[in-house]
């Protein structure tokens, strides 16, 4: 039934901001879903409306049945609704996509955005269509004049490549060349070898291509953990590293060249990956992973995988991706050993900080720089880690769940280690560090961030020479003590309160903490590396 | 005495210079054996850094020790 614009029963005067996806099987009205979007604080309505034509690839097409993994499509099909939203700051966002027989000429998909001004709108509504083609498990049967039929896997699989992505979805991510690596592919990506397995299968595979999987660091984990999730079909692949690539790489990072010594690692890994998947949507970021850049990430993505190197970068991602309530797979590795933990997405398991509640200050315990490490080694820790995506993804029997697995690839003996959930361990994971009983060996610390310190309860004293203070303020409050004043005086600290001392780059504050430790001062620790390592 | 089947991983196992052993220990709790193979091994790695496992479980240090134990000390690493 026609319905107009304003004859809308709802309020004119306030109207709640929406975002709706929904299935019809039934013909669609465009004026009746436009209905839905009245808003009179919108001074600009844009749409769009997928038609069924009479021909695909030189095939006259009489008619076909539209079919949907319904319940995953749905909860996607809110998510990008509800993304265009936030990204464009439009106010109304709703699209009907059509489900079973369909002739030629019929609407088989609607898309509609109301915002105060036409820009947005525009912008918003050709968002939600190309992501909706892009990332919905929704396939098509199209019968032919000849008399043929075939099942088309999910619409955007029957475009040439060049075309798969010409749309620019994501302002903030680096992406140059972007159309220009899929030139030349001949065909679709083909899946049928892992889709033959029974636990893959078609409904696998539509999963793994409407999930988002961000990988942080693209070294010696990132890139075999890459290569795998982007051969796998998944369909947003975000990555994050703000390295260079160095010849020392090389041995272990097997996706770059020689001849590429000196980019961003980032960039490098993108076109590679681009090039092996042109489905994928690959999303470089060249940038330090930190509690800030993961955090403003963190929201476009259902699973965090972490290739970091250090535990400065493991813990700033582990907290910020477990305040959110995303999965994380993490591994780490020394020598020819290696640790795997998964993180449930459900906030109930056990976390990182469950197993080791506080961050390693980074050189105690080596490094692949100071320790070395062998390809094959980083290998098999990235295979299981990309192996544990997936079968989180697919919901896969045999999973790590609340255990850490301890890989020695002298011995080649795997063993799987109980780590229960710690009882003090909140459901958003802010056990934050307190000085455990025992504490009196360790004394320097490090942290994503001096303000992380700050509210892990220390109190900051800056122990360096006036004139030090006046070139560069420490930039989180503290107290400004010299050490020669500090050594003299050591009851100028306060007593109640965990101590971090802190001066240029951590030596004399390492110094000046082992002096206090002699003299019965145990709740003092050093700032590793000093001011230097955070400005 | 106590005989214990002890695992060390990542430096541990490089400053041991072994990956496991069998120990007959007088150590009633995995704090006391560790700091006994501290000793014996230059461990450099500071005791409240580590983690202990027996017989496949994540445990306190203050874990009682019972004969034929399994028992893994496990440092933690970052590389990547």
């Amino acid at each position: 039934m026609p319905m107009t614009r304003w004859s809308s029963s709802r309020p004119l005067l306030v109207a709640d901001m929406t975002s709706f996806f929904g299935f019809s099987s039934q013909p669609l009205s465009p004026t009746d879903e436009t209905a839905f979007l009245a808003d009179p604080s919108c001074g600009g309505f844009a749409s769009f409306e997928g038609w069924v034509r009479d021909e695909n690839e030189g095939q006259r097409v009489n008619r076909l049945d539209y079919e949907a993994y319904v319940e995953l499509a749905v909860s996607e099909g809110e998510k990008i609704t509800a993304e265009a939203q936030r990204r464009f700051g439009v106010r109304q966002v709703r699209c009907i996509h059509r489900i079973g027989e369909l002739a030629i000429g019929d609407l088989a998909v609607w898309v509609g955005v109301a915002a105060p001004h036409r820009a947005e709108a525009f912008a918003a509504c050709r968002y939600v269509i190309d992501e909706i083609k892009h990332r919905l498990p929704i396939w098509k049967k199209e019968y032919y004049a000849s008399g043929d039929s075939g099942w088309v896997n999910c619409e955007r699989c029957a475009q040439p490549p060049e075309q798969h992505h010409e749309h620019h979805h994501h302002k903030h991510s680096d992406n140059p060349n972007h159309s220009g690596d899929t030139q030349g592919q001949s065909g679709a990506s083909d899946y049928s070898r892992q889709m033959r397995l029974p636990e893959v299968g078609a409904k696998g595979q539509a999963k793994l291509r409407s999930s988002r999987v961000l990988v942080v660091g693209a070294g010696g984990l990132g890139v075999p953990v890459l290569c795998y999730l982007a051969g796998a079909g998944i369909g947003t692949l975000g990555l994050i590293d703000h390295d260079e690539l160095e010849a020392s790489n090389l041995h272990r990072q097997t996706l770059y060249a020689i001849g590429d010594v000196g980019k961003p690692k980032a960039l490098l890994a993108a076109k590679h990956l681009r090039s092996l998947n042109p489905e994928v949507d690959v999303r470089p970021h060249v940038a330090k992973a930190d509690r800030s850049t993961i955090n403003d990430l963190i929201d476009d993505y259902d699973i965090v995988v972490d290739c970091a190197d250090n535990f400065a970068t493991t813990y700033a991602v582990h907290d910020a991706a477990r305040a959110k309530g995303k999965a994380i797979i993490l591994a780490s590795l020394y020598q020819y050993e290696g640790q795997l933990q998964v993180i449930q997405a459900n906030q109930l398991g056990s976390c990182l900080r469950c197993v080791w509640q506080h961050a390693t200050p980074d050189g105690i315990t080596g490094t692949c720089q100071t320790a070395g490490v062998l390809g094959p080694v980083v290998g098999v820790l990235a295979s299981l880690q990309a192996l544990e995506t997936i079968k989180l993804l697919l919901d896969l029997p045999g999973r790590l769940i609340d255990e850490v697995l301890l890989v020695d690839l002298v011995s080649l003996e795997m063993r799987r280690l109980k780590a229960l959930r710690h009882p003090t361990c909140e459901p958003t994971c802010t056990r934050l560090p307190t000085a455990p009983a025992d504490a009196a060996q360790a004394t320097e610390l490090s942290f994503a961030s001096l303000l992380e310190a700050s509210q892990a309860g220390f109190c900051l004293v800056d122990i360096r020479e006036p004139s030090e203070v006046a070139d560069y303020a420490c930039p989180v409050k503290s107290l400004v003590i010299p050490m020669g004043r500090l050594l003299q005086n050591p009851d100028a600290l306060p007593q109640e309160q965990k101590v971090l001392l802190l001066c240029a780059r951590g030596a004399r504050s390492k110094g000046t903490v082992q002096a206090l430790r002699e003299r019965g001062l145990s709740h003092v620790w050093s700032l590793l590396g000093g001011l230097d390592a955070y400005r | 005495m106590t005989q214990i089947n002890v695992r060390y991983y990542a430096i541990l196992r490089e400053q041991a210079g072994m990956t496991h052993q069998s120990v007959d220990t007088p150590a009633h709790t995995a704090d006391a054996l560790f700091t006994e193979l501290s000793a014996a091994h230059g461990f450099t790695v500071p005791r409240n850094l580590m983690k202990v496992a027996i017989n496949g479980e994540f445990c306190d240090f203050s874990r009682v020790l019972n004969a034929h134990d399994e028992v893994v000390f496990i440092p933690p690493v970052a590389g990547g």
